[in-house]
């Protein structure tokens, strides 16, 4: 049956439309669970508030304990379902840049948004820096065509890379995201900040 | 109970259920019977020879020809550009890529037409598009193409338009006149399109 689009159940223009509602719903969680605030997300750093780490990966392993019962009941081919091509080199260097941008500005692209939808002049900022640097990588993209496409590895799973069914590589996930909660509280107690 | 251990412990719950439980590994059909009989009786998977000799004449890069004929008759005889993937070796992961593609028409052809419609048969039930069939397979090929009766001289003019376009592609595409089956040398090396991979089916928009 899934997924809907690659299997014509609905039309592009629907999908986008689905996307357009879901989008509104990411966006007024996101708000409403103080995602709007840079100090939530530089928290995560400092170990005082890891509210975004503990919702991101419950999100992501919501979505994959979904995914898999889905396919486990015929409702979804996960052969169909796109995975990002992993180029290996630019994953790190855009990991580095990417996580010493959410120290420095406090926001990712979806939290700036939704800090800017609600007149944070900081989240403003934080999205015309995004789009220079946007400008300035699709401008420049001949410098770092070569670097941007190294160490290509097609689009590897975690299961098929330890060469386990996708199940088990689900619960590992499962377990190391809560060990991580764990940690992720324990850090809290540790490093406490009676106002942010 | 806290209700985050409630919740830890029942996403676990899920998580050993999904690796222990055997993992889903049908694919549904894409096509139903009644669907497969309604293409099969518009009987559109046809390729003319005509059609496939302007087009191989052009070198258009857009048509794949699959040769599902056994190796020692590949090597034989096959049309220029063809690819051999045997019927029994048709379901072979090895012959995935070339298949279950979006971009060009694969073209299946058998001496006659029944092995290639075959292939055909089992192709589309798997879902995969872009599928046709040589219409009256090599033998047919080569009494059109290749050696073309030449029409009465009070044919209409069609007809002799058609043989004159026959005879031309004929000779193109190594025929001409007599049909030497044992001497396809002259064809020279055969071409394999470069394969190309299948573009990702959607963009994902990842991020937070």
């Amino acid at each position: 049956m899934g997924p809907l689009v690659v299997n014509e159940l609905i039309s592009e223009n629907t999908n986008l439309l689905l996307g357009f509602i879901i989008g509104i719903g990411f966006g007024f969680v996101l708000e409403s669970s103080g995602f709007s605030s840079s100090r939530k997300l530089a928290g995560v750093f400092y170990g005082y508030d890891t509210v975004v780490l503990k919702v991101f990966f419950t999100a992501a392993i919501t979505a994959m304990l979904g995914m898999l019962f889905l396919s486990l009941f015929g409702w979804l081919d996960l052969n169909l379902v796109y995975v990002n091509p992993t180029y290996l080199t630019s994953a790190i260097i855009g990991g580095i840049v990417m996580g010493a941008g959410f120290i420095i500005g406090g926001f990712c692209p979806g939290t700036s948004f939704a800090g800017a939808s609600i007149g944070k002049i900081d989240a403003m900022v934080f999205i015309g820096g995004l789009f220079i640097g946007v400008i300035i990588f699709s401008e420049g993209y001949p410098l770092w065509d070569d670097l941007y496409t190294s160490a290509f590895k097609g689009s590897p799973k975690i299961s098929e890379s330890l060469g386990l069914s996708d199940g088990m590589a689900a619960l590992l996930v499962i377990l190391a995201a809560i060990g991580m909660f764990y940690v992720a509280e324990w850090a809290e107690k540790k490093f406490p900040r009676e106002e942010y | 109970m806290k209700a985050r251990e409630i919740l830890s412990i029942s996403i676990v719950g899920l998580g050993l259920i999904i690796a222990a439980v055997p993992e889903n590994t049908t694919h549904p059909y894409k096509l139903t019977p009644s669907q497969l009989l309604e293409e099969v009786k518009g009987r559109n998977q046809f390729f003319s020879p005509d059609e496939l000799a302007e087009k191989l004449v052009n070198k258009d890069p857009s048509v794949q020809l699959i040769d599902v004929r056994d190796q020692d008759e590949f090597e034989k005889f096959s049309l220029p550009g063809a690819i051999n993937i045997p019927l029994i070796d048709l379901l072979n992961e090895k012959w995935t890529e070339v298949l279950d593609q979006d971009l060009k028409a694969n073209i299946f052809y058998s001496n006659g037409s029944v092995e290639a419609n075959e292939a055909w048969m089992i192709t589309r039930q798997l879902g995969y598009n872009n599928l046709f069939v040589l219409e009256g397979g090599l033998n047919y090929w080569i009494e059109t193409i290749m050696s073309p009766q030449k029409p009465a001289s009070t044919s209409p003019n069609e007809e002799l338009a058609r043989y004159d376009f026959r005879q031309a592609a004929g000779s193109a595409l190594g025929g001409g006149g007599a049909v030497q089956l044992a001497a396809p040398a002259d064809q020279g090396a055969v071409v394999k399109p470069g394969l190309t991979k299948k573009p990702g089916k959607k963009k994902a928009s990842g991020g937070c």
